[in-house]
């Protein structure tokens, strides 16, 4: 009895350590999405049969961690380490200005760890709630996410644009898999992949066209201005309250807990809505700086945390555009993990871990990531953005992608799936680029294809 | 020969050293890819298994290639280290004041904040910033109206 829980466990532990050093790295990058990053790595976990808990604790620390190393760049290079991070990037830049830097981002990454360890008690407690309902969601789960994907479209930059693309873009999809259903090919990895990575696949067409190449010609290299290091008390491993004064922990709690709970939104609306909140009560200058990119990155974890967790443990269907994005594979990672459009019938983490497990390995997660990223952040930061700025040519992360296409592509379905993800890619890319149509309502698009049409014929 | 820089995917790149960073990475990763499917099909019993963990062989591979690539093309980055100074301060109380109009007051703050603040030397900053305020109160209501304009 002991003996098998141990084992678990052990894995479980490793799996964090593993996907929290992984993104940790990433986070220092700029601009590395986390959609893009997160989703292809957690699926490579999934299908290299790796156990459930080991699964979860490496998606939540690689997330976690990711979203405390993306501090570095924003705060001092002034440039967004991802896509949550461009809400910060106001307060972040004038703290800059005012030549604190390092405050912004010890205050970003202290309002992580606060954040991070209230998020996944909370999420726990609202999945639970919410668990009553799940049957009932779960059979008319072909409409809710109909309903899902219209509302993530209309609340998107492209309003109406968005919610009517959904429908050529769901053709699409459906034509794609009659095209490789006639040679025996059924994807579902080619179609995430091509939607993450569609921007660069859009910018790499774009490149090729003699009118686009010249609005992207640039006459001089970019200047990224990098504030220096400075040497900041509290030790190797400071008290994040202590980082923080009472009133910027007590922003972040409260934050952290309304984030929980607002699941169904999208992480980035909630980052920027949370941070009005609290600036507006908040009426000095600098404090009302500090205090809103602490709150705002706290917001940037718990609503990972909570939109990963809270489907998983109450419906098992991806629910939340985190879920449908980032943590898909989680939900559906054909053959492991499968959800069954017509009957509701769901075989992923959701059945295989109890609530209690949900919560337990998700503290683990945490714990793991914020004792390996936060002392990092907090001590080497300086000297990764400097690397990372010197050392690491954005060819060589274009190389990265590109490399991951064909190799993921041609793994699942040879040059079908090849084919399947430019071609998903491009026009993803592209309607992002146009419409506003953007990543999260490309994947429900993805959902209604896969789930709500099949139940319609 | 001038290199032609773009901006693609949100940083700049020159075309030339892109093509060949891609060209290194196709290679790179599918070799790796294919070498590793020929052998583990041979080795590993289950051939799903055998092609995940091909799979994984091919994302290393692809960071193989990233790797190489970096090592090869240098980043296009000018990179600055930029130390704010403190003549440039004032002009960000102007850049915030348009921002959020009122600054606010240092007697509204509590001790830790007014000791960080202190400790960053940002507080005489923002105590001259009062004083003056006080001393001039007719400019800075005027300055306040043309702010909450500009805001809109």
């Amino acid at each position: 009895m002991i003996a098998p829980l141990l084992e678990q466990i052990v894995i479980a532990l490793g799996m964090g350590i593993l996907g929290a050093v992984i993104f940790a790295g990433i986070g220092l990058i700029s601009g590395s999405d986390e959609t893009t990053t997160l989703a292809p790595l957690t699926l490579l976990v999934v299908l290299l049969g790796v156990p459930a808990p080991g699964v979860l604790t490496f998606f939540l620390a690689g997330a976690v961690a990711k979203h405390m190393t993306h501090a570095v760049p924003t705060a001092l290079l002034g440039i967004p380490g991802d896509t949550l991070a461009t809400p910060l990037m106001r307060e972040a830049n004038l703290l800059r200005k005012l030549g604190v830097p390092h405050i912004a981002l010890r205050k970003m990454i202290s309002g992580a760890v606060i954040a991070a360890l209230i998020a996944v008690p909370m999420a726990v407690l609202f999945a639970v709630m919410l668990a009553p309902f799940g049957d009932a969601i779960k059979r008319s789960a072909p409409w809710i996410f109909l309903a899902a994907a219209i509302a993530i479209a209309w609340f998107s930059k492209g309003r109406l644009a968005a919610v009517l693309a959904l429908i050529p873009f769901v053709l699409i999809i459906l034509g794609l898999q009659a095209l490789t259903g006639q040679f025996g090919v059924k994807l579902s990895v080619s179609y995430f992949l091509g939607i993450a990575i569609g921007p660069l696949i859009a910018a790499l067409f774009a490149l090729l066209a003699p009118d686009e190449r010249r609005s992207m010609r640039r006459s001089e290299v970019r200047t990224f201005s990098l504030s220096p290091d400075v040497k900041s008390a509290g030790g190797y491993f400071p008290n994040p309250l202590k980082v923080l004064d009472s009133q910027q922990s007590r922003w972040t709690a409260i934050t952290a807990v309304i984030s929980s709970a607002t699941f169904v939104f999208s992480p980035v609306a909630m980052t920027v809505i949370l941070g009005e909140l609290v600036g507006s009560r908040i009426k000095h200058v600098y404090h009302r700086l500090t205090t809103v990119i602490t709150a705002r990155n706290g917001v940037t974890e718990s609503t990972y945390i909570a939109e990963a967790l809270i489907p998983l443990i109450a419906f098992g269907l991806p629910l939340s555009p985190v879920a449908a994005g980032p943590a898909a594979p989680l939900f559906n990672a054909p053959p492991r993990f499968t959800v069954d459009s017509a009957t509701g019938e769901v075989h992923n983490l959701h059945t295989l871990l109890s609530t209690w497990e949900f919560f337990g390995y998700g503290m683990l997660a945490v714990i793991v990531a914020i004792l390996i990223a936060y002392p990092f952040t907090m001590n080497y930061a300086y000297r990764a953005a400097s690397w990372v700025t010197r050392k690491i040519s954005h060819e060589a992360v274009i190389a990265t992608f590109v490399g991951l296409i064909l190799v993921i592509g041609i793994w699942e379905g040879g040059l079908l799936g090849l084919l399947v993800i430019v071609t998903v890619g491009l026009l993803g890319g592209f309607l992002s680029r146009f419409l506003g149509f953007n990543i999260g309502v490309q994947f429900m698009g993805y959902y209604t294809a896969v789930l709500t049409v099949p139940a319609l014929l | 020969m001038k290199p032609e820089l773009y901006e693609v995917w949100g940083d700049t790149v020159d075309a030339r050293h892109l093509v060949y960073a891609i060209g290194i990475g196709a290679v790179v990763s599918l070799s790796a890819f294919f070498v590793a499917q020929h052998f583990l099909l041979m080795w590993v019993e289950s051939a799903q298994m055998a092609r995940a963990y091909a799979m994984l062989v091919g994302i290393l591979g692809c960071l193989a290639g990233g790797a190489i690539s970096a090592t090869l093309f240098k980043p296009k980055r000018h990179v600055v280290e930029h130390q704010a100074d403190p003549a440039w301060r004032a002009q960000v109380l102007v850049e915030l004041q348009n921002e959020f109009g009122d600054l606010g007051r240092l007697a509204d703050l509590p001790p830790e904040t007014v000791a960080e603040l202190r400790e960053m030397d940002l507080y005489d900053l923002f105590a001259n910033y009062e004083k003056d305020l006080a001393a001039a109160p007719v400019a800075d209501a005027a300055s306040g109206l043309s702010v909450s304009g500009s805001r809109s």
